[in-house]
């Protein structure tokens, strides 16, 4: 169904953008955002009268929530996400998705940071949710979102967790970068 | 025991001998610094073919695939062939989604990548 995902990472690179640059030009509101989710604190309360905003990340759900800090393991760290993600009901060619996304992800923490990085995960019965939180910074805001050529000796993996994931959430900023990958658990089948 | 195991033999064929590197386990970004040299003192013995046998590996991300990259452009450069055989569903999958699979050849078993 290459189809399908093709259609889909279009129109969430589209908004994806969009979000993004809304954001850049109106709200300094992110950082703290970004904060509460690599703590797991909330900034406000559950019942936060201001509606979710589509380009602020929604708040992880309390409780049901996995945490885990790398600097150097990423066996650990596919290992927990092929794990949640099998748990979430996801299959085992999906979950196999998630975790080249997020081992990609987590490799740039390696890469490009001297510090150590967050993964947290969360799944309802709708979607499964792997975030990851470090301090380097993506000053491109198109980065992944155009297939480097074949030849290239860089520059595959953010395209990877584009091309894999349902949707893809992208911040960020001095404080740091936030990426959130989402798989739903059963994905709609456009190709009937 | 490592993350990543490799083994490297020269293999006499019925033509030509050839080089086959095994990899098993998970090739990431930990340790595709040791992935780049066993290659690159492979690939400067310039053999006329080099396999690289992914069927143990379970897990490759994208600073592997760019280790095999580099070494298959100097393969090129030296008139020999590196070709990948076997790869797992979700490396196959990694090759085909980076069209790294349009530059190098990829067989199912490392005797179709050795064959004739």
């Amino acid at each position: 169904m290459p189809e399908r995902s093709a259609l889909n990472n279009l129109a969430f690179a589209r908004a994806d953008s969009e979000i993004r640059s809304s954001h850049d030009t109106a709200e300094p509101a992110p950082a703290a955002t970004a904060d509460a989710d690599r703590t797991g604190r909330r900034v406000n309360g559950p019942d936060q009268a201001v509606p979710p905003h589509p380009s602020r990340p929604i708040t992880p759900p309390e409780g049901a929530l996995l945490f885990h800090t790398y600097r150097s393991n990423l066996s650990k760290v596919r290992g927990l996400v092929m794990q949640q993600a099998l748990a979430a009901g996801l299959t085992e060619s999906r979950a196999n998705d998630l975790v080249l996304a997020v081992s990609e992800v987590a490799a740039n923490t390696l890469r490009h940071t001297d510090s150590s990085g967050t993964l947290a995960i969360w799944h309802d019965p709708n979607e499964i949710v792997c975030e990851i939180h470090d301090e380097g910074r993506i000053t491109d805001p198109n980065a992944g979102q155009r297939r480097p050529p074949a030849d290239a000796t860089g520059g595959h993996g953010l395209w990877l967790v584009y091309q894999v994931c349902d949707l893809v959430e992208l911040r960020s900023d001095v404080t740091g970068t936030t990426i959130r990958m989402h798989m739903k658990v059963k994905p709609p089948d456009l190709s009937e | 025991m490592d993350l990543l195991q490799t083994s490297v033999a020269t293999v006499e064929s019925d033509s030509e001998p050839y080089t086959l590197v095994v990899l098993a386990g998970e090739a990431d970004v930990t340790n595709s610094g040791a992935l780049r040299e066993l290659l690159d003192a492979e690939v400067a013995k310039e053999p006329s073919t080099l396999v690289i046998d992914l069927s143990e590996l379970r897990f490759m991300d994208s600073s592997a695939l760019h280790v095999i990259l580099r070494a298959n452009r100097t393969m090129d450069r030296q008139g020999g062939v590196l070709a990948l055989a076997g790869p797992r569903d979700p490396v196959a999958k990694m090759l085909r989604l980076t069209a790294a699979d349009q530059l190098l050849p990829v067989y199912a078993t490392v005797a179709d990548a050795t064959a004739g």
